[in-house]
């Protein structure tokens, strides 16, 4: 049972940090919902075997897709985090003015 | 896999190239034409039903990565780079590939759409779906004018959401299943139940990705605030690829399974009828298309919800013809910022007058979009209203056929203001001539619009194959999983 | 093939029309005009064969999958209405010249003018309903265009009235295709029309009833009539063309072909009966109250349009006959009017009924030809419209559905025509009688009038000759609806009952014009517009403020309300899972340690303390912990590589989260109001009920998986790696692999594009900025090269053990963030690392590695052993390893470079969003 609550606290922590106003926390929120996901990723694949798979494993060796999977998530993940960072920059340093008043076609 | 590495090597020498315009364009534009070419040839190849695989790394089918064309996957990859390849040059007559970074971001996120079209994988479709979408981010953030930062964050919010739904959905799929290959999870959704709801987070997230009603709102935000070129880049490979992908996993992982009619059937009237009330509720002429987007993505999806062989040749048909008809409008919205310095409505006029070459490629394209023939668009929308009557349902042919109308209604509003109206004075001053690389676009694809209604035949045939191939998904499944 | 010939070569005129026009000018009418006669005469050369009941045909495939071909065919019927398009186009092309400004070349008109009789010709030569539709919507499309004239400010209405109109008619037309087409598997029209007892009951009436819908918005019936009078801000060749002789005849065109399908049964029958006599009532009654002549005339052609759908809906031999002979007979005479009016317009300067006056004096010859027409149009002898208006009413009167109905419709026709005889003589009243007023009024150029002329002469001597038209019409009759011979055509037919008619119209008529002044009021009180065009209108600004509404929820601004509604998706979709799964197979008990709860009261203190602080700092710094939390425990369950990839990820996230955050104040925005507040915490709390009941009901409830299985067994054998993750990722599915390197790379172009480096646009000097930290510097010299090398080690053993390309590139990313933080102005030696450059050479040689195997015929991405001098041999795996390698670690350092936001001058606001 532990593997789903992990991830039902975090999605549900991040969750509720991505409906608060706020860049940062709208950045923090992604990042918990991205560690709920590779949680769940590793639940898919079994958490009743816990060995690291490496060659000559025993039977309790892991599955090493979900692995490959949440390491490849993670690293987009943390791609986007830090493209997100950007915004939060930009977003600081002027605001955002409503749509309407924007007019213009490429300069 | 031209599609995927061709435009990925473009990407690459682009970033050594120097500030060389023209050479950049010129590698841009072959690699682009590089893919059409193969595009067609994959067409040809997959015309008399059989499935050209590609095993990333030559491992065996079941612990690697397998790229499929059949006739869908090859018409998307071939429409799609055809939109491409008017965006190259479109952008080359409005000056967005002046930024160094845009035709090596165009091509990733073409590389990655292509992709998307031919994996058989679906974490594969995750990772290229992000590569798809990271570079729309960025060409966002670089073309929009003020107000991107606001639209960029709900772009990204959204999509970023989406992503993580998906690759939740298909990591409960790899737990209930034990695979994320869509040859081996072909009908599962069908026979065991916590496969469709895996399954479901998975097509939930593409209907967040393809904009369909209710969770369409994020693109009339987000789009109208790029420049019109990408913009019309976004159109034709974007939501599309979530759409590619509800059709194809609702054909193959479940089977067409009737069960999710209603549902898919609410949800298609749902987003045509949203999105057509909302085109005519707003004041810009990417604001109106945007929403028409929403819309158009309902006709495609009722043919998907109806399932038959006729519905299916129905959908894949308008989602070919429309992806262009779309891109061609969004590039004379193009021209008019170009040209005229805005695309707001209220301020816009007289433009059948100023540049009546762009008043033919809109003019052409708005029908086509509203279904009026001789355009290719009549043909879809009759083909549309025929599977709808084939299966006897009279409130989808109603709703349907009151859509269109609407749409030509909010086609008219944009023609009657912007095109027949009063030059606006603010306009007087500031009208500059479109050049070729401006008009030249939007006409051809508007020619392509033309030419798809007399000539419709060998897309439908196209269409026809490939809605074979999702009624029976038996040929693709055994050329990807090899058994 | 005749038929293609004549259609195509109409299309190729509208396509030489351009060169025409730049050498002739606007006399570029005359050779279109001699064209259109080519073109009539070729179809008349059938004649013989048509009149030997047999057909002309000709067809291609089109849509081949759907059985649909692009079919055309002639019969009688087809002719007359071909020669109407192409005979009444010769005119009209011919009358043109002289009409158009000279100092223009009309290049335009000509065209659309062209290719708009090509669309008609199509249309009444379809045999195929979807080529039918076709042209019947491109008819209506050019009548737009004509209509609109690029615009002018007072035709934008009218025209996109007439379009939207016209085309609900065509979508009603389409859906009847569509439902023909589907019941009876065919979509040729002849073949359709040769057998009516296949259409079932249902079909039929859904099919009978949008034809009806469809002909009557085209021909301009009651209620949709209004259009056709707006419509007369068209140039007036344009009205004497579409909107009298061609366009409005589509839809009586329409009704005859398919009374072979539908006539016979009663509600098709009284539903023409009846909509076409009010519309002749209607029509004529608005006629006769209008001063400008165009739209008297176009009052006119409503009405006289009516009447001939009420005697289609007779369905006799003789009513078709009469139909078709009226149908000819109004294209000639109504045409002709057009034309004078437009010749009386351009010589007096107006067509306002009130102003001319007296026209008989300057312009005699224009005068009596008026007269004629106008004749014809009253129905009076000896015209062909007297023949036909007898005709309509012999037929009327034969009506038997209901006891009496023919003699109610026979007194409604001629209530009708008496209003049509009435204005008619006021038309000519007005142009006739009075003094003249105007001065220097004279007759036109003998070239200008010789077209109306001709039509005018050829309306009036075709009613003593109508014999000359009498087999063709009476063919066509049998070829609308084969139910045996019409009857034969005359001008005398002897002292019949119609004739009768036609005297007491005429009497009736002369007393109705007679007392004009106090019937005048009376009209004048009737509407010109059915009242529901207000509703119309109404219902179309609702529709307007509707999308308005339903375009509201995408103007919101905070990203929130975007992300509420995919979530609430994904509860609704749980707890529909959740409702409807049935049993689910058992899990491993073992699945759960101890240890799993430590974390799992580690992570919830973490995050408690998260959502409750309000300072960034330790918002930032208290995520970092649950990744490092979340890291130890992947160590415990078997994932070391992604604990380690975990942990610096973690680590860097934090280091460059410090950097965009620094200079800033510390503070979260405030967390808004507290609806909100429990509304998000309840999205918050289902949405992670959700996951974990997901999570719990979908995962480990399974052996393991056939892939995984495999890696086990033989991953390491196939690939000569021990480490098998490393293996999926650099072998397998190396895909992945690169397509998250490039995810990499192009945030790492998007960062370099994007922001510019602090340099530019603080210009300041970075020492100012903040002095070197003497602690953080001697860590980076200590640290760094120790990083560095043990990053170096990670990644040549990645395949073997523990490590590989990201996990190395993240640690020197790691040894590069740490020297920036000791460094801002530049690090010694890792400060000089460019991303641009990193991650090009990086994604080139993934690419190349990539491909390289394919130039010797193995798939993309295959691992193949690449000679290296000195060592032996190096796996290309390792080579495109280090390509990610080189796109990671450019990620990094343009992040590094390009998130430090330390302040440029005064403090920026508080990081927030401003909300509108």
């Amino acid at each position: 049972m532990s593997g789903p609550l992990i991830v039902g606290v975090l999605v549900a922590a991040g969750v509720f940090l991505l409906l608060r106003p706020g860049q940062l926390r709208l950045v923090l929120g992604f990042v918990l919902l991205g560690h709920a996901v590779n949680v769940l990723l590793l639940a898919a694949g079994g958490l009743h075997r816990r060995e690291p798979p490496v060659d000559g494993g025993g039977p309790e060796s892991a599955d090493p897709l979900p692995q490959a999977f949440i390491l490849t998530a993670i690293v987009i993940t943390f791609g986007i985090t830090v493209y997100l960072l950007r915004l939060l920059r930009r977003g600081a340093r002027r605001g955002s003015r409503p749509p309407e008043t924007w007019d213009g076609g490429p300069r | 896999m031209v599609p995927v590495v061709g435009p990925l090597l473009a990407a690459a020498v682009l970033l050594t190239l120097p500030d060389r315009l023209v050479l950049r364009r010129v590698v841009a534009l072959l690699a682009t034409a590089a893919v059409i070419a193969v595009g067609v040839v994959l067409l040809v190849a997959t015309s008399d039903g059989a499935v050209p695989v590609l095993r990333v790394g030559g491992w065996p089918p079941v612990v690697t990565i397998t790229l499929a064309a059949d006739p869908l996957s090859a018409l998307l990859v071939t429409v799609s780079a055809m939109v491409v390849l008017a965006c190259l040059v479109a952008a080359a007559g409005t000056g967005d590939d002046c930024q160094r970074a845009f035709l090596p971001l165009t091509m990733v996120l073409s590389a990655g759409a292509y992709g998307a079209y031919l994996t058989t994988d679906l974490f594969n479709l995750f990772v290229l779906v992000e590569v798809m979408l990271v570079p729309s981010y960025v060409l966002l953030a670089l073309s929009g004018g003020p107000g991107r930062a606001g639209a960029g964050r709900v772009y990204i919010a959204t999509s970023l959401l989406g992503s993580t739904i998906l690759l939740a959905g298909v990591g409960l799929l790899y737990g209930v299943t034990g695979t994320v290959g869509l040859a081996d999870l072909a009908g599962t959704a069908r026979e065991v139940p916590a496969a469709a709801a895996a399954g479901g987070v998975v097509l939930l997230a593409f209907a967040l990705k393809g904009a369909l009603v209710p969770l369409h709102d994020w693109l009339p935000r987000a789009y109208p605030v790029a420049s019109p070129v990408v913009v019309a880049l976004f159109s034709g490979l974007l939501t599309k690829v979530g759409l590619y992908a509800i059709i194809r996993i609702y054909a193959v992982l479940y089977g067409g399974d009737p069960a999710y009619h209603p549902l898919l059937v609410a949800v298609a009237l749902a987003s045509m009828v949203i999105g057509v009330l909302g085109a005519i509720g707003v004041g810009s002429m990417r604001k109106v298309l945007a929403f028409h987007m929403v819309s158009q993505i309902g006709y495609v999806l009722l043919g998907l919800a109806l399932f038959t062989a006729a519905s299916l040749a129905a959908a894949i048909f308008y989602l070919a013809q429309y992806v262009l008809v779309k891109a061609a409008l969004f590039l004379c919205a193009a021209v008019v910022g170009a040209t005229r310095g805005t695309d707001r409505l209220s301020r816009l006029g007289g433009l059948a007058a100023s540049s009546p070459l762009l008043a033919l490629a809109f003019g052409v394209a708005a029908l086509s979009l509203a279904g009026l023939p001789p355009f290719g668009g009549f043909l879809a929308k009759f083909l549309v209203l025929r599977a709808a009557n084939e299966v006897g349902d009279w409130l989808v042919l109603t709703v349907a056929v009151l859509v269109s109308l609407v749409t030509l209604l909010s086609m008219l509003k944009i023609w009657g203001v912007a095109f027949w109206g009063e030059v606006p004075r603010a306009a007087r001053e500031r009208t500059a001539r479109p050049g070729l690389a401006l008009l030249g676009p939007p006409l051809a694809l508007g020619a392509c619009a033309l030419l798809l209604g007399p000539l419709g035949g060998p897309l439908l045939q196209v269409a026809d194959d490939a809605a074979a191939g999702l009624l029976e998904p038996a040929g693709y499944v055994r050329a990807v999983s090899g058994r | 093939m005749i038929l293609a010939v004549v259609l195509g070569g109409q299309f190729l005129l509208a396509a030489v029309a351009p060169v025409l026009t730049w050498w002739l000018g606007r006399n570029a009418g005359y050779l279109l005009a001699v064209g259109y006669l080519a073109g009539a005469g070729l179809l008349l050369s059938q004649r013989p064969l048509l009149l030997a009941d047999q057909a002309v045909a000709v067809s291609w495939p089109w849509l081949p999958s759907l059985g649909v071909y692009a079919e055309l065919r002639m019969d009688a019927l087809n002719l007359i209405f071909a020669l109407l398009v192409l005979g009444v186009g010769a005119f009209v092309m011919a009358y043109c010249p002289r009409y158009l400004s000279p100092d223009s070349r009309h290049t335009r008109v000509y065209v659309t003018m062209t290719l708009f009789a090509a669309a008609m010709l199509g249309l009444v030569l379809a045999d195929d309903l979807l080529l039918l539709f076709v042209f019947w919507e491109l008819s209506s499309i050019l009548s737009f265009v004509l209509i609109g004239q690029d615009g002018r400010p007072q035709a934008r209405g009218p025209a996109i009235q007439a379009l939207v109109i016209t085309t609900t008619g065509g979508v009603a037309l389409l859906v009847a295709v569509v439902v023909l087409t589907v019941s009876l598997g065919t979509s040729d029209l002849h073949l359709i029309l040769a057998d009516p007892g296949r259409l079932a009951t249902g079909p039929a009436w859904a099919a009978g009833a949008l034809v009806i819908f469809a002909a009557i918005t085209k021909s301009a019936q009651v209620p949709f009539h209004f259009w056709l009078p707006g419509a007369m801000v068209a140039l007036t060749p344009v009205s004497a063309y579409l909107h009298a002789a061609t366009l409005v005849k589509a839809g009586i065109y329409l009704l005859m072909r398919f009374s072979a399908l539908f006539g016979g049964q009663w509600p098709w029958d009284l539903t023409l009966i009846g909509l076409g006599l009010l519309t002749a009532i209607v029509g004529a009654l608005l006629a006769l109250r209008q001063h400008d002549l165009k739209a008297l005339l176009a009052y006119s052609t409503v009405s006289q349009l009516g009447l001939l759908v009420s005697v289609i809906g007779v369905g006799t031999p003789a009513s078709d006959a009469a139909a078709i002979l009226y149908t000819i007979a109004h294209a000639l005479f109504k045409a002709t009017l057009f034309m004078l009016v437009g010749i009386i317009d351009r010589q007096a300067g107006s067509r306002d009924i009130r102003a001319l006056s007296g026209l008989r004096r300057a312009m005699p010859i224009t005068v009596t030809l008026t007269v004629l027409a106008a004749m014809s149009l009253a129905g009076l002898p000896p015209t062909i419209g007297f023949v036909g208006k007898e005709a309509i009413f012999e037929a009327l009167i034969t009506v038997d559905a209901v006891p009496w109905l023919g003699w109610i419709a026979a007194g409604l026709a001629v209530l009708a025509a008496t209003l049509t005889f009435a204005y008619a003589a006021r038309l000519v009243h007005g142009v006739l009688s009075g003094p003249t007023r105007q001065r220097e009024l004279h007759e036109p150029a003998w070239s200008f009038l010789a077209p109306a002329a001709v039509a005018a002469l050829l309306a009036t001597a075709l009613g003593p000759a109508v014999a000359i038209l009498s087999p063709m019409v009476e063919r066509a009759a049998s070829d609308a609806r084969p139910q045996g011979p019409a009857p034969y055509l005359a001008f005398w037919h002897g002292f019949t009952p119609a004739l009768g008619l036609s005297a007491l119209t005429v009497l009736l008529g002369t007393l109705l014009f007679w007392y004009r002044r106090r019937t005048g009021p009376v009209l004048a009180a009737i509407p010109t517009t059915p009242p529901f065009t207000g509703y119309l209108e109404r219902f179309r600004r609702a529709l307007l403020r509707f999308g308005a509404v339903v375009a509201r929820p995408a103007q919101v601004t905070a990203p929130a309300p975007y992300l509420a509604r995919p979530l609430l998706a994904v509860v609704a979709l749980a707890a529909v899972a959740g409702l409807l799964l049935g049993p689910l197979p058992t899990g491993h008990p073992d699945a759960t340690r101890p240890g799993d709860w430590l974390v799992l009261g580690l992570l919830l203190v973490a995050l408690a303390g998260l959502l409750t602080t309000r300072s960034a700092l330790a918002a930032v710094a208290l995520t970092g912990a649950v990744g490092l939390i979340l890291a130890a425990w992947f160590l415990t369950t078997g994932a070391p590589d992604v604990a380690l990839t975990l942990m610096l990820v973690e680590v860097l996230t934090t280091v460059v989260v410090m950097l965009a955050l620094r200079g800033r104040p510390g503070r979260l925005v405030a967390p808004g109001r507290r609806v909100g507040l429990i509304a998000g915490a309840g999205l918050a709390v289902l949405a992670g009920v959700a996951a974990a009941v997901a999570t719990a009901a979908l995962t480990g409830r399974r052996d393991l998986s056939p892939a995984g299985d495999w890696y086990l067994r033989e991953a390491s054998a196939a690939t000569g790696g021990q480490n098998l993750v490393n293996t999926i990722l650099v072998d397998f599915r190396a895909l992945d692999t690169l397509g998250e390197a490039v995810v990499l790379a192009v945030v790492a172009v998007g960062l370099i594009g994007l922001a510019r480096p602090a340099k530019a646009v603080g210009q300041r000097p970075d020492a100012v900025r903040h002095a070197v930290d003497p602690v953080l510097e001697l860590a980076y010299r200590v640290l760094a090269p120790v990083m560095l090398v043990a990053s170096a080690v990670l990644f040549l053993r990645g395949h073997q053990e523990l490590g590989g390309g990201f996990i190395a590139a993240l640690l020197a990313g790691t040894a590069v963030g740490l020297g920036h933080l000791a460094h801002p102005a530049g690090a010694p030696l890792l400060g000089r690392l460019r991303g641009a450059p990193l991650l090009t050479v990086g994604l080139l040689l993934a690419l190349v590695v990539g491909l390289a195997p394919v130039a010797v015929g193995r798939a993309f991405l295959t691992p193949v052993k690449l000679p290296l001098p000195g060592v032996g041999s190096v796996s290309s795996a390792l080579l495109f390893d280090l390509g990610v390698y080189l796109m990671v670690l450019a990620l990094v350092v343009a992040a590094v470079r390009r998130l430090d936001s330390a302040p440029a001058g005064p403090a920026p606001g508080p990081i927030r969003e401003r909300v509108r």
